[in-house]
């Protein structure tokens, strides 16, 4: 059974701090959503309250349309993994799996049966009769997940699960979590600051910051189509280039003057609201701003600029030049030869291009992704088949416990 | 007084000197403690010559070898009714001591509490009161509530005195337990008196048998709470029977003394021993949380 959540206007005030405010966010069934935001954002406040163990201040949070605001965590029926990992170091590793169906009173044999197929499917059988602190950071990570796993539970909670693996392992998780969560389909709310991450697992990202939500969104839309300043400079590495620009009319259609140049903006995109005195937060994605002679011929601005600092990566180069007074990044190809103080030309395409109002840094642009309305709607197709394809599959998955075994 | 606080190694990063002066500082600091130490060990040292010795007095010498004096001491009723008056007394004490101090202390621990921090503090100067400045009070209060001249009663008193410092001890030590796991398994969907049988009690439970043993000292060497609130002669606890070697068999028995203090010290000694090896490396919660 899967269950969606609801969160309808919650806040949660820590004495006169506010650490979530006005959150409104609704995890589909079976989703997998991810809560990203830099440290103190109220992302882990937002899902600690979603597993019992805070209170919101106010406002509703619905798990599968049962209002759960006084529910104890025991009977939310949902499983956390912690970031610490939270093994109880006095048990072995079968003994840490079986806690939460022991403690549920399921019957000894069933028990002994989920515990066996959850360490099957997390290559933990040979591991459990080991202690803990027996085991590797990559073991334990796994234990963890076992444990929320073998339960079965409505809504799979996540605090930055991944945060204490070494970069190789961390990669390594990042595919078996995806892979797990295709096999289970478990609604899933999985909270990380890592940005690869939140780009690479989720069905949907929710951008945090202040205590606010900044924007939901499919990766691919949050990239193409930041709601704002926070959220274009958040997601994305290197990060987004801003710089001042203002709106001006050229020939009678709008255009941006920014960096000594002006660029008319493509047909495809249309203003949103209107910019307060037509100042505007250029926005260029570092991909965007090219080396003239790597750059195809959609690159119809130049920009002159004297490069400051070159990094190169192996596969391409970050290169920080400075032009018309702004310090911007471009990404290179690896072998440019392109040296410190030298002139480069940079080119950019225009259809590329964001723009956020100055002063309340919203974004003030409607792209379309990918280049166009057409590809967006077949994303959001494809995604909403994977779902139904994903239930399907959980049906019939062998070895899988079904929920009619559960107690 | 924590022994869970992890203490930085005094040798990491550190160079190491090899060391080889003797500088003056430390030289004063080990005298003054050899001269401290031997007013410690010298008196021990009487005890085992003493008991050992075929004519023993107040001297330190090297005995004259017999057992007498322990087939003596251990043929007589009155030690062993000592020694089991003395169990019952440290015995109750310790367990109404380690169950209210865990009461206590989880909370203390766990909840926001207000005024916790002034209690706490009340507790500290509490323990440090000298229990001589109450007993007037506790005996006339036991004299009300018809409670003198019972082991049981004494003990209750005992507990009393011990338990602000017991508090202290296994408050640091359920603070050490990581909260994430209890939380861990609530959401495992365990009842709260199964976290505490499952979770907190096993993790705690090298603080627990801690705060016991020291408990457990205090109460058996306690000498002026039983003297004052227990006068029944059939069940007097071993520091005041060893008080009545001294004075009222009129004739020193040093023989005796020195065996009965001997053989009322090893308890203590053994307990001390496995205490301290509680303190050194039992609490291990590695594999919980973190690598």
């Amino acid at each position: 059974m899967q269950s969606d959540v609801q969160f309808e206007g919650v806040h949660k005030l820590f004495g006169t701090e506010a650490a979530v405010e006005d959150l409104n966010l609704t995890v589909d069934a079976g989703e997998f959503m991810v809560l990203v935001g830099p440290s103190g954002c109220g992302k882990t406040t937002t899902l600690r309250m979603l597993a019992g163990l805070e209170r919101p201040s106010y406002g509703r949070i619905l798990i599968g349309e049962k209002l759960v605001n006084n529910v104890p965590p025991r009977f939310r029926d949902v499983a956390m993994v912690f970031q610490s990992y939270a093994l109880y170091p006095h048990m072995n590793v079968y003994d840490n799996l079986a806690f939460g169906m022991r403690a549920r009173g399921a019957a000894g044999p069933l028990v002994d049966q989920r515990v066996k197929e959850t360490a099957e499917v997390l290559g933990l059988g040979q591991l459990l009769k080991r202690r803990p602190s027996e085991l590797s950071g990559g073991q334990r990570q796994r234990v963890a997940l076992g444990r929320a796993l073998i339960r079965q539970p409505q809504v799979f909670l996540m605090d930055e699960p991944l945060s204490n693996l070494d970069a190789g392992l961390r990669v390594q998780m990042r595919a078996e979590l995806s892979r797990l969560h295709d096999r289970f389909r478990v609604t899933t709310m999985y909270v990380t600051h890592d940005q690869v991450e939140a780009m690479t697992m989720g069905d949907r990202i929710a951008v945090m910051n202040s205590g606010r939500l900044q924007q939901v969104d499919m990766p691919e839309t949050l990239y193409d189509n930041p709601a704002n300043l926070f959220v274009a400079g958040f997601i994305g590495s290197p990060r987004m280039n801003f710089v001042p620009g203002q709106i001006t009319t050229e020939n009678g259609k709008a255009a941006v003057r920014f960096l000594g140049v002006t660029a008319p903006l493509a047909a495809s995109s249309q203003l949103i609201g209107d910019a307060s005195g037509g100042e505007v937060t250029v926005g260029i994605r570092p991909e965007d701003l090219m080396w003239r002679p790597a750059a195809g011929p959609d690159s119809t601005l130049t920009l002159s600029s004297e490069v400051d600092v070159v990094e190169p990566m192996g596969h391409e180069a970050y290169v920080t030049a400075v032009c018309a007074g702004q310090t911007v990044t471009s990404r290179f190809p690896p072998r440019s030869g392109v040296r410190t103080h030298e002139r480069v030309e940079l080119a950019l395409n225009p259809a590329r291009l964001h723009l956020f109002d100055a002063r309340s840094g919203e974004s003030i642009l409607q792209r379309p992704v990918a280049g166009s309305a057409e590809a967006l709607k077949s994303a959001k197709e494809a995604w909403i088949g994977r779902s139904a394809a994903g239930r399907d599959r959980q049906s019939r998955a062998p070895g899988v416990p079904s929920k009619a075994e559960e107690i | 007084m924590s022994a869970v606080e992890t203490r930085p190694r005094a040798n990491e990063n550190l160079i190491v000197v090899p060391y080889r002066r003797v500088s003056m500082a430390a030289l004063i600091t080990n005298v003054v403690l050899i001269l401290l130490g031997g007013f410690f060990v010298l008196p021990m040292l009487w005890m085992v010559f003493a008991s050992l010795d075929s004519s023993p007095d107040w001297a330190i010498k090297l005995p004259s070898l017999t057992f007498a004096n322990f087939a003596d001491v251990i043929g007589t009723a009155g030690a062993l009714t000592a020694f089991r008056s003395s169990l019952i007394l440290a015995g109750t004490t310790t367990v109404i001591t380690a169950v209210l101090a865990v009461l206590a202390a989880y909370p203390l621990s766990r909840m926001h509490i207000p005024f916790k921090r002034t209690f706490m503090l009340a507790i500290l100067f509490a323990s440090g009161l000298p229990v001589a400045m109450l007993i007037v009070p506790v005996y006339q209060l036991y004299v009300y509530l018809g409670w003198l001249d019972s082991l049981y009663t004494t003990a209750m008193f005992l507990a009393a005195s011990s338990l602000p410092f017991a508090i202290w001890l296994m408050k640091n030590f359920i603070d050490a337990v990581p909260v994430e796991l209890e939380q861990a398994a609530a959401i495992d969907g365990a009842s709260t008196f199964r976290i505490l049988r499952q979770v907190v009690l096993p993790l705690t439970l090298p603080g627990i048998a801690v705060t016991a043993i020291y408990t457990f000292i205090n109460a058996w060497g306690a000498f002026i709470i039983p003297f004052v609130l227990n006068s029944n002669p059939e069940d007097q606890p071993g520091p005041i029977e060893i008080y009545n070697f001294m004075g009222s068999h009129g004739l020193f028995k040093f023989g005796d003394l020195a065996v009965f203090s001997l053989l009322f010290s090893l308890p203590v000694i053994v307990l001390y021993l496995f205490m301290s090896r509680y303190f050194s490396g039992a609490f291990n919660f590695s594999g919980a949380v973190r690598g």
